[in-house]
C-alpha cells in the first residue's frame, strides 16, 4: 500500500496535437485538502477528467492506493471511491432534490437484478436504508425543505450543495470539487468553506480547483499550480503565494476570472 | 387516498366492468387496447425511462407473437407452454441485436433499430425454414386450455389481456421504486453525471431493452391468441412508429400518460371509423399540436416520488 492515496505520475493528455496536460506529477495524501490552481485553460478540469476516467491520458500513470487506474471507465472509478462535482453543475434537473441525492446511493445499494421486476424483503430493507441515508445528507447540507423540489428550480448556491451532497452520499474516499465556489456570493462561499471542512472531518480526502484565492489559501493544506498544462510549482499555500513564477502566471490576473 | 390512486382505481374498475357493456366488436377493440397498452409500457421503459430512441419495438412484439404461433401450430405445444419462450426469445434477441448498437446516441440508434425491424419483416415474409408462413402469416392458433377448460370467448381474451396489463403495471411500479428504474432516469437526464455516480450506462440500457422486449413478447403472445393468427404487417416499422408516438404523445415515463397515449392513438381512430381515412388527417394534426403545446406529453411524468418521512420538512 502506497503512502499516497492518489499519485499522478508524468501524465500527459493531448487533444489533436494540442498539449492539454504536460507530464504532470502530483501526490495526494489521505485526509488532505489538495488545491489545483492555475489560470483559465491551464488544464485543471482536464486533469480531473483524466482522474475520473472521462478522458484517458496518453502518457503517464494514475495510481489509486498504489494501483494503476488509467483508462478505467468513470463508473468503475466512482465504485473505487472517487466521486466528483462539475464546474458547470450537472444535476438531474427535472428530478427532485431527494432523487438527485439518491443517485449517490446507487453504488451502495445491494438490490439484485430481479428487484427491478419484483420486490423482496431484502429489497425493502435496502431501499428504506438508502432513503434514510438520503435524509441524513439532506440534513447535513440543509436541504431537507427542498426534498420534493425539482433540482433545476433552485438557486445556484443550493444546486452546488445538492451536487456535493449527491457525491458525498456515495461515501467517497476522495471527493473532487471543480470550482465549488463559482457563482456563489460571499455568504454562500463562507458556508461552503465550512461544509468542506466538515467533509474533511468525516475522513474524506478532497481535491479542488478554485479561483477564489481566499478560500483556497485558507482551506488547502497543499497545492499544485499549473499553467498551459505544465507544473509551475507546488507546496503549502504560504510557499506558493510567494513564488514569483506563480505570481507572474496567475495571481496577478486572479481577480478577473471568477466566473469561467 | 391520493388523487392519482383514485384515478388509477377508477380506471381499473371501468376496464374491469367494460365487457358487461360492450358488444363483440368493441370487446375486440378493448382487448387490443389492453395489449397495445402493455406494448406501449414496454416501449416506455426503453424510450421514456432509459431514453433510448428505439424505433423497432414491433419486432420484439412480433417475435413473441410468432413464437407462440410457431410452437403451437408447427410443434403442437399448448399455448400455456409457449408463454415462457415468448418472453425469453424476444429478450435474447434484444440482448444479441441491441448489444452492438447500444452505445449509439439518439438519431443513430433510431436508424439502427429501424434496421432491426426491417430485417425481422424480411425474415417473416421469406418464410424462414418454412416456419413463418411468408406474407400471409400463420393461421389457426389454438386457444388457452387449462385442465380441460377452454378460454375461447372474447370475454376470456379480454380478461387475460387485463391480467397481463395488471402484471405489467406491477413491474412498472417495481421498476420505478428500485435502483434500476432510477438509474435509467439518471442516464436519461444526464449520462455524464450518471456515470460519475457509478452507474454503468451500458448495463442499465441493456436492462431496459431486455425487460422491454420480454414484456412486448408476452403481449405478442396474447395478441396472436386473440386473433388466432399472425401476419407480418402487424409488426412492421409503421407499428413501431405508433408505439414510439404513443409514448411521446401520452407522456414519457408517465403511467397514465402512456395509457392516454394508447387510447388517443389506437381507440380514438376506432371510434371515428365512419370518417374513414379522413380521420388520420385530424390525427396527424393532433400529433403536431401535442408536440408544440405539450412537448412533454398529454399527462407528463411527475418526479418527487419519495418516502413520506423525507417530506416532513417540506414547506
Amino acid at each position: 500500500m502506497s503512502q499516497y492515496l492518489l499519485e499522478i505520475k508524468n501524465v500527459s493528455k493531448f487533444f489533436s496535437g494540442l498539449t492539454a496536460i504536460d507530464a504532470l506529477n502530483l501526490k495526494v495524501k489521505k485526509g488532505q485538502i489538495y488545491g489545483i490552481i492555475g489560470p483559465n485553460g491551464a488544464g485543471k478540469t482536464t486533469l480531473f477528467n483524466c482522474i475520473t476516467g472521462i478522458y484517458t491520458p496518453e502518457e503517464g500513470e494514475i495510481l489509486w492506493n498504489g494501483k494503476e487506474i488509467k483508462g478505467t471507465a468513470p463508473d468503475k472509478i466512482a465504485a473505487l471511491g472517487i466521486l466528483r462535482t462539475f464546474q458547470t453543475i450537472r444535476l438531474f434537473a427535472e428530478m427532485s432534490v431527494a432523487e438527485n441525492i439518491m443517485s449517490g446511493r446507487h453504488i451502495k445499494s445491494n438490490q439484485k437484478w430481479y428487484n427491478g421486476i419484483i420486490p423482496t424483503p431484502a429489497y425493502y430493507k435496502d431501499e428504506k436504508y438508502n432513503w434514510e441515508k438520503v435524509g441524513e445528507y439532506m440534513e447535513l447540507f440543509g436541504l431537507s425543505e427542498y426534498a420534493t423540489t425539482p433540482a433545476g428550480d433552485l438557486s445556484y448556491g443550493v444546486q452546488r450543495k445538492i451536487e456535493m451532497a449527491r457525491a458525498l452520499a456515495a461515501e467517497p474516499e476522495l471527493l473532487i470539487l471543480d470550482e465549488p465556489a463559482a457563482g456563489l456570493n460571499e455568504n454562500e462561499t463562507k458556508e461552503l468553506a465550512e461544509i468542506i471542512r466538515k467533509i474533511q472531518d468525516m475522513g474524506v480526502t478532497i481535491m479542488m480547483i478554485e479561483h477564489d484565492m481566499d478560500m483556497v489559501m485558507s482551506l488547502c493544506e497543499y497545492m499544485t499550480v499549473i499553467n498551459f498544462g505544465a507544473w509551475i510549482c507546488d507546496g503549502i499555500p504560504e510557499h506558493v503565494q510567494d513564488n514569483p513564477a506563480v505570481i507572474e502566471a496567475y495571481i496577478g490576473v486572479e481577480d478577473e476570472d471568477e466566473d469561467e | 387516498m391520493s388523487k392519482t390512486n383514485m384515478i388509477a382505481l377508477g380506471f381499473l374498475v371501468i376496464m374491469g366492468v367494460f365487457p358487461f357493456f360492450a358488444d363483440s366488436a368493441w370487446l375486440a377493440v378493448g382487448t387490443t387496447f389492453l395489449v397495445f397498452s402493455v406494448v406501449a409500457f414496454s416501449q416506455d421503459i426503453i424510450l421514456g425511462r432509459a431514453g433510448a430512441f428505439h424505433m423497432g419495438h414491433a419486432a420484439f412484439f412480433g417475435i413473441g407473437a410468432y413464437t407462440t404461433a410457431i410452437l403451437n401450430t408447427h410443434f403442437g405445444w399448448p399455448i400455456l407452454a409457449t408463454w415462457a419462450p415468448a418472453v425469453i426469445l424476444p429478450m435474447t434477441v434484444a440482448l444479441i441485436t441491441i448489444s452492438p448498437i447500444i452505445h449509439l446516441r439518439g438519431d443513430y440508434l433510431l436508424v439502427a433499430t429501424i434496421g432491426i425491424n426491417i430485417i425481422f419483416i424480411q425474415v417473416l415474409e421469406n418464410d424462414l425454414f418454412g416456419l413463418t408462413g411468408g406474407p400471409n402469416g400463420i393461421f389457426g392458433i389454438d386457444v388457452v386450455r387449462v385442465f380441460g377448460f377452454e378460454f375461447f370467448e372474447q370475454t376470456h381474451m379480454y380478461y387475460m389481456a387485463f391480467i397481463l396489463l395488471g402484471i405489467t403495471l406491477f413491474i412498472m411500479k417495481s421498476l420505478d421504486g428500485s435502483k434500476f428504474g432510477r438509474a435509467m432516469f439518471y442516464i436519461n437526464k444526464d449520462d455524464v453525471a450518471a456515470q460519475s455516480m457509478g452507474i454503468n450506462i451500458r448495463y442499465y440500457k441493456m436492462y431496459a431493452f431486455a425487460i422491454g422486449a420480454g414484456i412486448a413478447g408476452a403481449a405478442g403472445s396474447m395478441f396472436s391468441v386473440q386473433y388466432s393468427a399472425v401476419s407480418p404487417e402487424a409488426f412492421n416499422v409503421l407499428q413501431s412508429i405508433m408505439f414510439f408516438t404513443i409514448v411521446l404523445v401520452g407522456g414519457s415515463a408517465s403511467l397514465p400518460g402512456v395509457l392516454i397515449g394508447t387510447f388517443v392513438m389506437f381507440v380514438l381512430p376506432e371510434i371515428f371509423r365512419e370518417f374513414e381515412t379522413a380521420r388520420y388527417l385530424v390525427f396527424g394534426l393532433a400529433m403536431i399540436l401535442t408536440m408544440i403545446l405539450r412537448p412533454r406529453g398529454i399527462w407528463p411524468v411527475k418526479f418527487g416520488n419519495i418516502p413520506a418521512f423525507l417530506k416532513k420538512d417540506v414547506k
